[in-house]
């Protein structure tokens, strides 16, 4: 059974891999046009999610949190039923 | 700079530990067509590319196979969890335990420890190029290999993405080299190579845009 957090992570890394292959295609074809505005249509709700994600579940970047939030399991090898 | 995300790119959760397929896994850590060579091919690599495509190809792929990396260490630290002594020597992975425990280490399922001999950076992005298309195919093969070894579904999922990874960026790097070939001499891709002869490459784009 998933738990609530992993299930809204899989939800998050879902969108970002959307994201991420779109990237990857506009490296090798920057004049795509829908390509670009589907980019940024995802990108938006991507930086929705992830705000919501991460006050929520704490950071995901050490550049959003520090100390005790940071370093909060489970970190992304362990599966959380191994955690607790 | 570098930023870590604590995520993985997909993600592994393995019930059944299995020392066995670790021993067989841990070789896309450290090993000949493993992560860790595909990363530091291509962000090495990066330096020299000509173009800026090729620059952010490589800037990305490159940090791609690093989270890659990351995935194939998860698979291998969950497959050896809680292993008992007898698990250990009935399934072989008694000869990698020795030396590292459960830590995870870049080696080949062979044993044989990583080496910067698995990968080249050439300096000539027709050449570099080359090599990652052929990087991605052979570590794409060895991904066929390990799906041919193992069946455990929470083993298999997170790998047969791995692989469907390989043959993408296969197909990106082959855009890499068309929009690098057009750039050229087209009677002689050969004539100069653009990551260091700039003068011929810029006398070439001269040429190339009164053509068109």
């Amino acid at each position: 059974m998933l738990t609530e957090r992993s299930k809204a992570l899989q939800c998050l890394s879902s969108l970002q891999f959307i994201l991420w292959e779109l990237h990857l295609y506009l490296d090798t074809h920057q004049d795509d046009c829908e390509a670009m505005a589907r980019h940024k249509k995802y990108t938006e709700e991507y930086t929705a999610m992830r705000a919501d994600f991460e006050e929520k579940y704490g950071p995901l970047s050490a550049a959003t949190g520090s100390g005790c939030a940071w370093l909060a399991n489970p970190w992304p090898w362990d599966t959380e039923e191994c955690v607790k | 700079m570098f930023q870590y995300e604590k995520k993985l790119q997909y993600p592994v959760r393995i019930k059944t530990p299995n020392p066995k397929y670790a021993q067989i896994i841990i070789s896309q850590y450290g090993g000949p067509d493993g992560e860790l060579g595909a990363s530091l091919r291509y962000l090495s690599q990066r330096f020299s590319m000509p173009f800026a495509e090729l620059k952010g190809l490589l800037t990305d792929i490159g940090t791609e196979e690093l989270g890659h990396l990351e995935m194939i260490g998860a698979i291998v630290y969950q497959l050896t969890r809680n292993l008992s002594p007898e698990e250990i020597k009935k399934s072989g992975f008694d000869t990698y335990f020795v030396d590292h425990t459960t830590g995870v280490y870049p080696v080949a399922a062979s044993g044989m420890p990583f080496t910067a001999t698995y990968l080249q950076s050439k300096g000539d992005v027709i050449t570099d190029l080359h090599e990652d298309l052929a990087a991605e195919q052979k570590a794409r093969t060895t991904y066929d290999n390990i799906l041919r070894l193992v069946d455990d579904p929470d083993v298999r999922d997170p790998i047969k993405f791995l692989r469907e990874r390989e043959i993408v960026h296969y197909q990106r790097f082959g855009e890499g080299l068309r929009l690098t070939t057009d750039r050229l001499n087209e009677k002689n891709f050969y004539a100069f190579n653009p990551s260091f002869d700039k003068q011929c490459l810029n006398r070439q784009q001269a040429q190339n845009r009164a053509k068109s």
